[in-house]
C-alpha cells in the first residue's frame, strides 16, 4: 500500500539545514493500523506529509497505492489526495463558515467522486457513522472538541479513502474523548481502509497493528 | 449549490459591513461610468435624430440671386429631391435701452412650405408678419428681449428700422445663441424690404434625393448643381456641405461625454483596488483554511474559484446597485446637456449595448483586480499553509525604514505607534494612499484650474482697461466728444475707437482702430509686435483671426476690404486673447470716432450709471448721439458663469473620487484592526483603556490621510496644469494662465484629516469594545 525507499528531507531554516527524515525505508500493507510514534519534533509529522503528498522528498520516493507521489505536480497531488486520502488535524480544521454536513461534503465537491445528489446523504450517514448526525446542520463554532473531530474523521471519509492519516488526532481532546476518536479509528482500519496516526502519547497501542517509532528523523523499530 | 460556492457567500456574509463598503465603492464607478455612457448614446443619438427631423439641407449654396426658373430648372435634376431658396444677412439688434447685439436674420419666402431645414414653432404667431421677426428660442436670453417686445434692427446699410418680436422657433440645426453671443431672427421677405434691403433670395439649400448620407455623392451632386446655375449665367460663390446626417454638435458633444466617461473608467480603477485591499486580507486571513481544503483535495483551481466567486459576487451586486442609479444619473447629465445644446429630448431609452458594456465591465473589474491577490494567496503549499499561525507574525523590524520609523516620536508615543504601524502593511498601505491621494489631486486640481480660469479672466480684463465702453450712433470728430467728455467728472482718460468689418476672401472679421499709443488695451503679443506711431498700413491680429485664416501670419501682407475700400496691410503682430474670442484686427485710427472707451474714477454699478447718464447729456450738448454702452463687470459676468460650469463638474468628480478613497481608508482600517485584534487584547490587558485603543486607530487613520495629502500635494501642481490646459483648450480653443491655488492645500489638508478621521472612527470604535478575552482568543 504504502513504499518509502531512502527517503530523506532536509529544510534550510535561517539557522542552517535541518533534516527532519534520515533515509527512511518504510512498507505498510493495505488494512493496517500503524501508530507512529515520537516527540515532539522527531520527524513524525514530515513523514506523514510525505505519505500525503503534502511535502516532498529531498531524496528518495514515495509510493502510494501504485502510484509515485513524489512525481505529480501540486495540482495533481491535491487531486490524487482527494480521491486517496483522507485527513485528520489535531486542531480539527473545520472550515468555520460551513455546517458539519457541508465540511464532509467539501471533498466530494473537489473530487466529484460522488453524484451531486447523493452527496448529502453520504455527508449524513458518514457523520452517523462518528455519531454526530444530530450536528450535521450546525457550523462547528457550536460543536466541542470531540465533535468537531468527530466530523473531521467524517470528512476524512467523505471520498473513501483506502488511507486515513491523522496527525495528532487525540492532541487536543480530554482522555475519554480521546478513546472513543481512537476507537473510531480501529472500526475504520477493521473495514479495510489502511489508517496511520502520528502521535505521541503511548496509550495508542490499545487499538494499532504495530507501532514504528521515530526520533530525530530516523526509524527506531518496525 | 456546491459547498464551495456556500463557502464563498458565508464568507462573505461574515464580512457583510466590508463587502457592503466594497460594493459601494464599485457602484460609485460603475454609476458615474454607466451614467456618462448612457448619456453619450442618448445625446447622440437625440441630437442627430432631433436634426434628421428637420430634414437638414444636404448642401447650401450661396448665389448671386435665385429666382423660380432657376429653381424648376434645378429640380430637373434627378438627383435632387427639394431646392428651397433663402437668405441670410448679418446685422445688429436692440432691446430697450441695452446695447446693440449681433443678429443673424434669416429670410424665408414661404413660412408654410418650408420643407428643407426646418423651423419648429414654439410660441406666439407662425408665419412672422411683415413687420415682425420671431426669434430662435435660446437666442431671447442674448436679445434680452421677450415676444411682444418692440426691438431696433439694423442690416450692414445702418438703417434702424423697429421691428416687433412675434413669436419664437426651434432651429435645431444652429449653433446655441447663448455660445455664439448671437441673436437669431426669422423675417420674411417684406421685412427684409423694410430693413432698406433688396427682396434678393441668395442662399440655396438643396435635399439629394438618394444617398443622403453619402458625402462624395452630395458633393458630386452639388458640383451638378453648381455647373447648372453657373450656366444660367450666375454667380455661385461658396458650397457648403455640412456633415451628412450629423448635428453640428454632435461630434464635440461625444467627445467631451466620452472624456468624462474615461474619468469613470478612472474611478473603476480606484475601487479596484480596494478589491485587491479587500481579498488580499480575506486570502491572508484565510491561509490555513486554504491549506486545509488543499490537504483535503481541492486544487488550486477549485480554491482560487472560491475567491473569484466573491469578486464575482462583488461585481454582480454593484451592476445591480449601480445601473438604476446610472440611468439617473444619465437622465440628469442629459437634461442639462440639452438645456446647454438647445434641443428636445424625445426619449431617454438607453440602446442595449450601454448595459451590456456596463455589465460586463462591473463584473470583470472585481476578477480583474482580484486575480492577482487570489492566484498568489491560493499559491501558498500546504504544508507552509497549515502551520500558519495567524497575521500578527508580520515581520515589523527587519528593514531599515522600519527602524527609522522606530526612532521617531520620542516622547510622543501615541503618534510614533501610529505612524509605525500605518507602516505595517505597506502594499496596503500604498494602495490606499494611492485612491485617497487621488482624491485630492481631483480636488486640487479643481481648485487650480478654477484659480487659473479666474486668473486668465482676470488678466484678460486687465488688459482691456476701460471700465465702459460707449458706441455713438454715428461716426463723429474727436474734438467734439473731447469737450463732453472734459465736462463729465470721475473720467480718468478716454479714448476714441472706430470699429468695424472686413472681409477677406468674403470672410468677414471685426476690425478696431484706436490710438497707436492706447492705454485702455494691452496687447498680449506672442508674435512680433504692438502698433506704433509710425504705423499706417500695420495691423495687429489675434489668435482667432490667425486661427481661422492659416496664412494670416506676421511678417505676411493681406488685402482686406473694409467698407469699399480695398487695401494691403502689412500684419506685424500677433496678439492672444483667451476664451474662444472672435476674430478681430487692430490698425491704427484716423480720423473720426464711433466708440468711446473710458476709463473711471469709481467702478460700482451705481457711480457708472450716474456717469453714463451725465456723459449722455454732454455728448447730446455737443451733437454727439450715443447708441450704447457696456461696462466690464457686465462682461465679466458672462464669462463667469461659463467657467462656473467647468468648476462644478471638476468639484464634482473630486466629490467622487474622495467618497472612493474615504471608502478605500475605511476597508483598510477596519482591515489593519481585524488583522490586530490579539494586539489589541494584549495592550488592555496590560492597561490601555478603550479610549486609548480608540485613539491610536483614528490616530493610524490619520496618518494615512495626511501621507495622502502630501502625495497629492506634490503631484498637484503638474497635474492641474495639465488637466486646465487640455479642458481649455478641448471647450474654448485657447490656453490658460496657470496659478497654484496655495489655499487648496490648506483646505484638503483639513478635508483629509478630516475623512480619515471619520473613516477610521467604526473601526477604532468596533475595536475598543473587544474585551481583552475576546481578542485574545480571537484566531
Amino acid at each position: 500500500m504504502i513504499s518509502l525507499n531512502h527517503v530523506s528531507k532536509t529544510y534550510e531554516t535561517p539557522a542552517g539545514k535541518f533534516a527532519a527524515l534520515k533515509d527512511i525505508d518504510l512498507e505498510i500493507r493495505t488494512g493496517e493500523f500503524v501508530g507512529i510514534v515520537g516527540k515532539s519534533g522527531s520527524g513524525k509529522s514530515t513523514l506523514l506529509n510525505m505519505v500525503a503528498g503534502i511535502d516532498r522528498p529531498s531524496l528518495g520516493s514515495v509510493a502510494v497505492a501504485g502510484t509515485e507521489i513524489h512525481a505529480l505536480s501540486e495540482n495533481k497531488l491535491a487531486a490524487w489526495r482527494g480521491r486517496n486520502v483522507g485527513f485528520v488535524f489535531q486542531f480539527f480544521q473545520l472550515l468555520p463558515t460551513l455546517t458539519a454536513a457541508e465540511n464532509v461534503m467539501l471533498p466530494m465537491d473537489f473530487s466529484k467522486m460522488i453524484p451531486l445528489r447523493e452527496r448529502r446523504k453520504r455527508a449524513v450517514d458518514l457523520l452517523n457513522r462518528v455519531g454526530v448526525e444530530r450536528q450535521a446542520d450546525k457550523l462547528p463554532a457550536t460543536l466541542s472538541g470531540g465533535e468537531q473531530q468527530r466530523v473531521a474523521i467524517a470528512r476524512a471519509l467523505a471520498n473513501e479513502p483506502p488511507l486515513v492519516l491523522a496527525d495528532e488526532p487525540t492532541g487536543n481532546l480530554d482522555s475519554v474523548t480521546a478513546a472513543a476518536i481512537l476507537d473510531l479509528f480501529r472500526d475504520m482500519a477493521n473495514r479495510g481502509t489502511t489508517v496511520m496516526i502520528a502521535t505521541h502519547e503511548a496509550d495508542i497501542a490499545r487499538v494499532i497493528d504495530r507501532k514504528i517509532e521515530i526520533s530525530d528523523g530516523t526509524l527506531l523499530h518496525s | 449549490m456546491t459547498t464551495l460556492w456556500r463557502k464563498a457567500i458565508r464568507d462573505f456574509w461574515l464580512e457583510r459591513a466590508r463587502t457592503a463598503l466594497v460594493v459601494l465603492a464599485i457602484a460609485l464607478g460603475i454609476s458615474a461610468f454607466a451614467a456618462v455612457l448612457s448619456s453619450y448614446a442618448i445625446l447622440t443619438r437625440e441630437l442627430d435624430q432631433g436634426y434628421l427631423a428637420t430634414n437638414p439641407a444636404s448642401a447650401v449654396l450661396r448665389v448671386d440671386s435665385i429666382d423660380n426658373d432657376l429653381i424648376k430648372a434645378i429640380l430637373q435634376n434627378p438627383e435632387v429631391s427639394d431646392a428651397e431658396p433663402r437668405r441670410t444677412i448679418s446685422g445688429q439688434i436692440k432691446a430697450g435701452p441695452v446695447q446693440w447685439r449681433n443678429l443673424m436674420l434669416f429670410v424665408v419666402e414661404d413660412y408654410g412650405n418650408i420643407r428643407v431645414s426646418k423651423l419648429v414653432p414654439e410660441q406666439g404667431a407662425w408665419p412672422p408678419a411683415t413687420g415682425e421677426m420671431l426669434i430662435e428660442r435660446d437666442a431671447f436670453e442674448v436679445a434680452k428681449a421677450n415676444i411682444r417686445d418692440a426691438v431696433t434692427v439694423k442690416t450692414a446699410n445702418g438703417i434702424e428700422q423697429p421691428l416687433v418680436i412675434s413669436g419664437s422657433v426651434h432651429d435645431v440645426g444652429q449653433a446655441q445663441a447663448r455660445m455664439e453671443n448671437m441673436v437669431y431672427g426669422y423675417i420674411n421677405l417684406a421685412t427684409l424690404v423694410q430693413l432698406g434691403e433688396q427682396p434678393r433670395l441668395d442662399q440655396l439649400n438643396i435635399l439629394v434625393a438618394q444617398n443622403r448620407f453619402d458625402e462624395d455623392h452630395i458633393r458630386r451632386v452639388a458640383g451638378d448643381v453648381e455647373q447648372l446655375i453657373k450656366s444660367r449665367g450666375h454667380e455661385v460663390r461658396r458650397v457648403e456641405i455640412p456633415q451628412p446626417g450629423k448635428h453640428p454638435h454632435s461630434d464635440l458633444t461625444g467627445i467631451l461625454l466620452l472624456a468624462m466617461s474615461s474619468f469613470g473608467l478612472f474611478v473603476l480603477v480606484l475601487s479596484g483596488i480596494i478589491v485587491i485591499n479587500l481579498l488580499t486580507a480575506m486570502m491572508a486571513s484565510q491561509v490555513r483554511q486554504i491549506g486545509v481544503m488543499k490537504a483535503i483535495g481541492g486544487t488550486r483551481r477549485q480554491v482560487a474559484l472560491i475567491y473569484f466567486g466573491q469578486a464575482l459576487f462583488l461585481g454582480i451586486a454593484a451592476v445591480i446597485v449601480s445601473i438604476p442609479l446610472g440611468i439617473l444619473g444619465s437622465r440628469a447629465l442629459c437634461r442639462y446637456m440639452a438645456m446647454f445644446l438647445n434641443f428636445d429630448i424625445n426619449s431617454f431609452a438607453v440602446p442595449v449595448w450601454v448595459y451590456l458594456l456596463v455589465a460586463v465591465i462591473g463584473i470583470f473589474a472585481p476578477l480583474i483586480a482580484a486575480a492577482y491577490p487570489v492566484w498568489r494567496g491560493t499559491a501558498t503549499p500546504v504544508r507552509v499553509a497549515l502551520s500558519d499561525f495567524g497575521l500578527s507574525q508580520a515581520n515589523f523590524g527587519a528593514s531599515a525604514f522600519d527602524r527609522a520609523l522606530a526612532r521617531i516620536g520620542g516622547t510622543a508615543s501615541l503618534i510614533a505607534f501610529a505612524i509605525r504601524n500605518s507602516f505595517r502593511r505597506r502594499a496596503r498601505l500604498l494602495l490606499t494612499l494611492l485612491t485617497l491621494a487621488a482624491g485630492g489631486l481631483f480636488f486640487l486640481s479643481a481648485l487650480n484650474v478654477r484659480a487659473s480660469l479666474v486668473n486668465t479672466l482676470d488678466r484678460m480684463f486687465a488688459a482691456r482697461k476701460s471700465d465702459l465702453s460707449v458706441s455713438l450712433a454715428n461716426p463723429y470728430e474727436l474734438e467734439k466728444i473731447q469737450k463732453a467728455i472734459s465736462n463729465t467728472p470721475g473720467v480718468t482718460r478716454a479714448e476714441g475707437w472706430f470699429t468695424t468689418e472686413a472681409s477677406v476672401d468674403d470672410r468677414r472679421f471685426g476690425v478696431v482702430a484706436l490710438p497707436p499709443d492706447t492705454q485702455l488695451l494691452d496687447f498680449d503679443i506672442v508674435e512680433g509686435r504692438k502698433l506704433t506711431a509710425q504705423d499706417t498700413d500695420a495691423i495687429v491680429i489675434n489668435n482667432a483671426l490667425a486661427g481661422r485664416n492659416p496664412n494670416m501670419r506676421v511678417g505676411e501682407t493681406v488685402v482686406l476690404r473694409i467698407g469699399a475700400d480695398e487695401k494691403a496691410w502689412r500684419i506685424v503682430g500677433l496678439a492672444r486673447e483667451s476664451f474662444a474670442p472672435s476674430p478681430v484686427g487692430y490698425i491704427p485710427l484716423r480720423g473720426m470716432v464711433n466708440s468711446l472707451q473710458l476709463a473711471l474714477d469709481n467702478t460700482d454699478p451705481d457711480s457708472i450709471s450716474t456717469l453714463k447718464a451725465e456723459l449722455d447729456r454732454n455728448l447730446e450738448a455737443q451733437g454727439v448721439r450715443a447708441r450704447r454702452s457696456s461696462t466690464k463687470g457686465e462682461n465679466r459676468f458672462a464669462f463667469d458663469q461659463h467657467m462656473l460650469m467647468i468648476y462644478v463638474f471638476l468639484i464634482l468628480m473630486s466629490a467622487i473620487v474622495g467618497g472612493v478613497g474615504g471608502l478605500g481608508l475605511m476597508t483598510t482600517m477596519s482591515l489593519n484592526v481585524l488583522e490586530r485584534r490579539r494586539e489589541m487584547g494584549v495592550m488592555r490587558a496590560l492597561g490601555a483603556t478603550p479610549r486609548i485603543v480608540w485613539l491610536m486607530i483614528v490616530a493610524e487613520g490619520i496618518v494615512i490621510g495626511v501621507l495622502s495629502w502630501a502625495i497629492a500635494a506634490l503631484l498637484a501642481w503638474p497635474v492641474s496644469k495639465v488637466v486646465g490646459d487640455s479642458l481649455v483648450s478641448i471647450m474654448f480653443r485657447s490656453g490658460l494662465d496657470f496659478t497654484f491655488e496655495p489655499l487648496g492645500l490648506l483646505i484638503w489638508m483639513l478635508v483629509s484629516i478630516a475623512l480619515s478621521a471619520v473613516a477610521s472612527f467604526l473601526p477604532a470604535w468596533r475595536a475598543s469594545r473587544v474585551t481583552v478575552r475576546e481578542a485574545l482568543a480571537y484566531e
